[in-house]
């Protein structure tokens, strides 16, 4: 439901653009929010209801070719772990930030989620997050 | 037949005309003449200049079509001020800057310049009416290498918002990140172990001009790891 909290327990995938790739590895900026935006869009592998890893990254792959322009060669997908995030922002943060990642449904994609409380100018804020990426793949087939 | 009143002298086409040079392989520099109107104003006060009468048609048989010149000279801004051209103008000075680096002598430049190039190519295949990169980042971004010569080849990706991010990323956990903003400004990260308690780490962030970020990292020894040696 919109707002939930979604459980530190739970995993989130971050669609990284190749623009936020250097050399096949995920930088920092794929962490960055865009001027205007609230929240970063993830995906909670949890609310996907799939089997495996492999039956979740193969269904985050279909909803980023339904719902993006295109899905760039170079293109990543970053699994990191909820409260493995929130901790290591909370820790290590200048301000010690509290991150919350909540439910985000929409129509086209009912798992989509988003990490709060980030702003413009986090720099630091997303290399901490790069930190905790625990697998990466690539996000098209 | 009846009269209307337009300004004598064409003032405002020459304050278009220098809006103009935003097309041109020239920086857009927003500063008109103090004498003439700004260049985005276009309800400046009639009585500023001094009017003449002109005659027209009143007539519905006149041509509709429209004129090859205007009375007071718009028509001769044959490249109206569109978003279009002006993404068109920043792309190829961005490809100049980056045929600026190709060419250099420094290897490191070379390789930045094919890293710019791919990245320029696949933000346009994310979203084709986008310029790419920003102009004045990475402009900001070149006069930084420019003056240190020295550096290591960095990661380099694009923000969110399409600025030039780079990274250098050596042992013990150590980190220089710097987003070169559209200005001269810039804010950068760095991570560096804590020699006194190795199982921490000292994180520091910060916001300088290009100029003097150097002097401002160079303090926490940064510069020695992100340096070619030799």
């Amino acid at each position: 439901m919109k707002g939930d909290k979604i459980p530190d327990q739970d995993h989130i995938a971050r669609y990284c653009r190749p623009t936020h790739t250097s050399d096949g590895q995920i930088q920092a900026t794929a962490f960055m929010l865009r001027s205007g935006e609230e929240s970063l869009s993830v995906n909670c592998l949890e609310l996907l209801n799939c089997s495996g890893r492999e039956s979740e990254v193969a269904q985050l792959r279909t909803i980023y070719a339904t719902k993006l322009r295109s899905v760039g060669a170079r293109a990543k997908i970053a699994i990191l772990n909820v409260g493995e995030v929130r901790n290591h922002v909370l820790t290590e943060s200048l301000d010690r930030r509290n991150l919350e990642v909540l439910h985000d449904p929409q129509s086209e994609d009912p798992s989509h989620s988003g990490i709060y409380n980030l702003r413009e100018d986090d720099e630091l804020i997303a290399e901490l997050i790069l930190t905790t990426v625990r697998e990466t793949y690539n996000a098209r087939a | 037949m009846p009269e209307m009143t337009l300004p004598s002298h064409d003032r405002w086409f020459v304050a278009s005309q220098k809006a103009s040079i935003a097309y041109g392989n020239k920086f857009l520099v927003d500063d008109p003449a103090s004498r003439e109107p700004y260049s985005g104003a276009w309800n400046v006060e009639k009585a500023q200049y001094p009017l003449k009468k002109v005659s027209y048609l009143p007539t519905p048989t006149v041509s509709q079509e429209i004129p090859d010149v205007l009375f007071s000279g718009y028509r001769k801004i044959e490249d109206p001020f569109t978003q279009t051209n002006l993404v068109e103008g920043d792309e190829e000075q961005l490809q100049e800057i980056i045929f600026k680096l190709k060419t250099s002598p420094s290897l490191v430049c070379q390789e930045v310049a094919d890293r710019l190039l791919t990245l320029f190519r696949d933000a346009k295949e994310d979203d084709p009416t986008y310029i790419g990169i920003v102009l004045g980042s990475l402009r900001n971004f070149y006069n930084f290498f420019q003056l240190h010569t020295e550096l290591k080849c960095p990661s380099i990706s694009l923000t969110p918002d399409n600025n030039i991010y780079i990274s250098w990323r050596a042992k013990k956990n150590r980190l220089f990140s710097i987003h070169f903003l559209p200005k001269a400004d810039v804010r950068f990260v760095i991570f560096k172990p804590n020699d006194r308690h190795p199982e921490k780490q000292i994180r520091l962030s910060g916001t300088a001009t290009t100029d003097i970020l150097k002097e401002m990292v160079d303090l926490h020894g940064v510069w020695n790891w992100i340096i070619n040696e030799g």
